[in-house]
């Protein structure tokens, strides 16, 4: 490797070069009407590396994933697992069932490039708010219906999010020891993140479509298909007859693989793809008549279920006799891969992962100092962003209605008082922090130039 | 499915909505057909130089589907994740993990140790828009085929690295050369640690475990194909290609983004969980008499219709509100979850299925009842995913043929009104387009064709 390679990528991916840098979204605007994670994800997606995005809620209820924390702990009045979700939106209250609502969202509609929703099959149409009413005035939208089942089929209308899409998808039939009756989930709504970022990529897929003709589209996302898309046990399924069902810690596909115990008592995956990882992991080990035995030489050979099976006891009984560290170190020298099974904390105060971005200490108005996870890909000259955490339920009614819709102060007032806007009532994850001065926030209060200030506001 | 339908489409069984809705009908019945449809990325070509390691070939795999010329170029003794697939077993001497993964390609052989061919490199890395390596950091860059020499040649070019600990920073500079696997990436990235039985029980059951299927491989690639979306789009706009870098063992926290900031806020580690849930209770799978089937309940109503109907009432004194069952008091929890077993094991799934259905229509109805909405499935194997009417009328497994695989399966998804995701061919033998590549695109080799 040449010497000065990290140097030169060193500066390309400088830390504290990123709130110079471009956007490459922006100018995009996305009109968020998706609530929970599966929809969420997909726009902060794109609010993270530029695009303007208006969550819309409804009022004095808000997303149900505001007050849904782990183990009912909140942080601030908030749930803290919420703004890794919805941070850098701008949040509006609106309620689309009253008719001034519903016009003010296609307003919004009729201003965005992209709208994303994840309602049952067909409520957005019936609301007359769906893409076949947007599309009439506004035909360049991009319009992402996000949901379990997809559009159209037999089982459109099924309720379903990360849960239920992992028993139905055949993701939950793959997890977990075969002697057993316990099927492990994939934690924190895998089955939701995951197909939402799915959904971000078709999106922009669409956006370089329309940047070459103009036209927009309407996108079907299924999250159940998302998750089977990421699963290659169909088409071995079809090839062999056989189904591969759960197989614990062995990676059918790598030979020796598993996740093992120390000597220390920690745990060390560890896995090898390539016939050169596994004469490298035999010199590490120092077994060099394993490295010419023909059950284990050649991959075809090695991952035999049998001999897979072997290789593993082996393997095991090796690593028992080495601490984490000394496991990793051989790796690193002898080139085969091996990770420590890392916890929250590890991860939250790893030094690479701060130093990489990957997590992030920020600074927010509202919030102040908070910790949490940053973009999925690192891009050298448009790199993605936390801007701001997320805000109290129509936070930014005011300064969205004036700024973008021009709507006078006594007009928003008629809104408040019909409900056709609203705010947060008592609910935890709905409203501001008790210490934060919400009266003196000159967004929440926003006027604009032309006006005097609105001054103090009573709720 | 009739009474289903009627609990949770209540919107569109309004009057005169059918008629509101009839436009967006004709738009779905057209998704699934792909006749005449252009392709979204159909002026992007892609290089993808992916070697022993999926997700760089699943992020081309998505660009190709949306329309990319694809570009797979590997030595000529073959990539070797060729022969990374279960147990062994190969269809005409090619893995079912790559097979699935070798959609709308051209195979290509480069020898990185000729300098013919790396001048063949050159000139290919000029014309793409998107380059995919997952080598290790600097291997590329000291054969002068990095992305400090491609961009003097491509200043448009897009270069997208995957490795384990990315091409900057002091890890990645010391665990340059530390290959890495969706296990390893699943461990480090704080997957196998949250998954596995709680801690009373046995070894090995207890120890951390890890996802049954390519989960970090994957993120990785959507990660990758994303970024190089971004990136591709900020090119379109201002003709400026860059270097975009995914690190393969952060792939499950960059994902679901919460191990941070709980092991920040909370200072302690999350234990594993078996098959109880960190949110709610109950929430998950339970053994029932013919299979495993959800038992969610979201809000109080919920909940209050699931003991109604498994006549376990008594236990609403001690979980009466959403905040008793969301705590962190795991013997209670567990003993919550204990009782749902119990109970679920006297029925089928249809049982539990149509009870459900049947309360909630009635709760629709009554004010009293709180609208009360619990929600089940049924875990569904591969098996039985694929012999789903849903999935056949949406098309979800395209059937390609092929000379010497026969009908290859392959799921595929995506469907977008004019320029559906779709599956065209899908071709795996090694150095296979090389004649038309290397004429399309000008490239020489002294003995063409030949790998």
């Amino acid at each position: 490797m040449a010497d000065d390679y990290f140097s030169f990528t060193g500066k390309l991916f400088d830390q504290k070069e990123i709130s110079r840098k471009p956007e490459a979204l922006k100018g995009i605007r996305v009109l968020d009407l998706s609530h929970m994670i599966f929809g969420p994800t997909a726009a902060r997606f794109l609010a993270q590396y530029g695009a303007e995005v208006i969550k819309v809620e409804v009022p004095y209820q808000g997303d149900y994933w505001r007050g849904s924390t782990y183990w009912g702990k909140y942080w601030k009045h908030a749930n803290p697992l919420w703004h890794f979700i919805n941070h850098s939106k701008c949040f509006a209250a609106i309620d689309v069932k009253k008719p001034r609502g519903k016009e003010l969202i296609l307003k919004l509609a009729e201003m965005s490039d992209v709208v994303i929703e994840n309602f049952t099959s067909g409520t957005v149409e019936a609301w007359g708010i769906g893409y076949s009413q947007v599309s009439k005035f506004n035909p360049r939208i991009i319009y992402a219906s996000l949901s379990t089942y997809g559009q159209f089929g037999p089982m459109r209308f099924l309720p379903g999010w990360d849960l239920l899409a992992q028993g139905t998808s055949g993701v939950l039939s793959l997890t977990g020891h075969p002697e057993t009756d316990k099927f492990f989930k994939v934690p924190d709504f895998f089955g939701d993140f995951f197909p939402g970022y799915f959904a971000s990529m078709m999106i922009l897929m669409a956006l370089h479509y329309r940047e070459r003709t103009g036209e927009g589209q309407y996108l079907d996302v299924c999250q159940a298909e998302i998750l089977m898309r990421s699963l290659f046990h169909f088409t071995h399924l079809q090839m062999t007859g056989k189904e591969l069902g759960r197989t614990g810690n062995l990676d059918p596909t790598m030979a020796p693989s598993g996740i093992f115990k120390t000597k220390d008592g920690k745990f060390v995956a560890l896995a090898v793809a390539t016939d050169g990882q596994f004469q490298s992991l035999c010199q590490a080990m120092d077994r060099s008549a394993l490295a010419v035995d023909l059950r284990f030489r050649k991959a075809t050979d090695r991952l035999k279920e049998e001999n897979a099976r072997d290789l593993n006891g082996i393997v095991q009984n090796w690593v028992s006799s080495r601490t984490a560290s000394e496991l990793i170190a051989l790796g690193r020298r002898h080139r085969f891969a091996a990770s420590e099974v890392m916890d929250d904390v590890q991860i939250s105060q790893d030094p690479w992962r701060r130093e990489r971005g990957n997590v992030v200490t920020h600074e927010d108005e509202m919030y102040k100092t908070m910790v949490l996870q940053g973009p999925l890909s690192m891009l050298s000259k448009t790199p993605g962003r936390i801007k701001w955490l997320t805000r109290p339920l129509g936070y930014h009614n005011r300064y969205l209605l004036k700024k973008m819709l021009g709507l006078k102060e006594a007009e928003i007032r008629r809104l408040e008082k019909e409900r056709v806007v609203g705010y947060w009532d008592y609910r935890v994850g709905q409203r501001p922090p008790v210490y934060y001065d919400i009266d003196r926030d000159p967004i929440f209060h926003y006027s604009s130039p032309e006006e005097t200030p609105a001054g103090e506001r009573t709720r | 499915m009739a009474i289903k339908e009627k609990v949770y489409s209540r919107y569109l069984q309004k009057k005169g909505t059918a008629r509101q809705i009839s436009a967006w009908g004709q738009i779905l019945s057209q998704l699934t057909s792909l006749e005449g449809k252009p392709e979204a990325l159909e002026d992007m070509v892609v290089l993808d130089l992916s070697y022993a390691n999926f997700s760089g070939s699943i992020a081309s795999s998505f660009l190709a589907e949306a329309g990319a010329e694809v570009i797979k170029a590997e030595p000529p003794e073959g990539d070797p994740a060729r022969v990374m697939t279960p147990f062994g077993v190969q269809v005409q001497g090619v893995g079912t993990p790559y097979l699935m993964e070798s959609r709308n390609k051209r195979h290509i052989t480069l020898d990185w140790n000729s300098p013919e061919d790396r001048e063949n490199l050159k000139r290919l890395a000029a014309r793409a828009d998107v380059l995919i390596e997952t080598l290790a950091p600097g291997e590329m860059d000291s054969r002068g085929l990095g992305y400090r020499q491609l961009r003097d040649v491509n200043p448009g070019l897009v270069y997208v690295a995957i490795s384990p600990y990315g091409h900057y920073t002091a890890r990645g500079k010391e665990f340059a050369e530390m290959p890495w696997t969706d296990l390893t990436s699943q461990a480090e990235s704080g997957l196998a640690a949250l998954i596995g039985d709680l801690a009373d029980s046995p070894e090995p059951y207890s120890w951390p475990t890890r996802a049954g299927f390519y989960a970090a491989g994957y993120t990785t690639a959507v990660a990758a194909a994303t970024g190089a979306l971004v990136a591709a789009f900020f090119k379109r706009r201002t003709g400026e290609g860059q270097m975009v870098d995914i690190a393969a063992a952060d792939a499950y926290s960059s994902c679901v983004g919460f191990p941070p900031t709980i092991g920040d806020i909370w200072k302690k580690p999350r234990p594993r969980y078996g098959t109880l849930d960190y949110g709610l209770c109950p929430y998950g799978f339970f053994k029932c008499k013919d299979g495993y089937v959800a038992i969610a309940c979201f809000r109080d109503q919920d909940f209050r219709a699931a003991l109604k109907i498994f006549g376990r009432w008594k236990l609403e004194e001690d979980w009466k509100s959403l905040l008793d069952r969301i705590t962190d008091d795991i013997e209670k929890v567990r003993g919550l979850n204990e009782e749902v077993e119990k109970v679920v094991a006297h029925y089928t799934y249809q049982e539990i299925s149509e009870k459900f259905s049947a309360y909630s229509i009635r709760a629709a109805r009554s004010k009293w009842r709180g609208g009360g909405l619990p929600v089940t499935t049924k875990m569904l194997t591969p098996r039985e995913v694929m012999d789903q009417e849903h999935w056949r009328a949406r098309n979800t497994f395209a059937r390609v043929e092929h000379p010497k695989f026969g009908i290859v399966t392959l799921p595929v998804t995506g469907k977008m009104s004019r320029t559906p995701l779709r599956v065209k061919w899908i071709s795996a033998d090694i150095g296979g387009d090389n004649e038309y590549i290397f004429k399309k695109y000008g490239l020489t080799r002294k003995e063409s064709g030949k790998s």
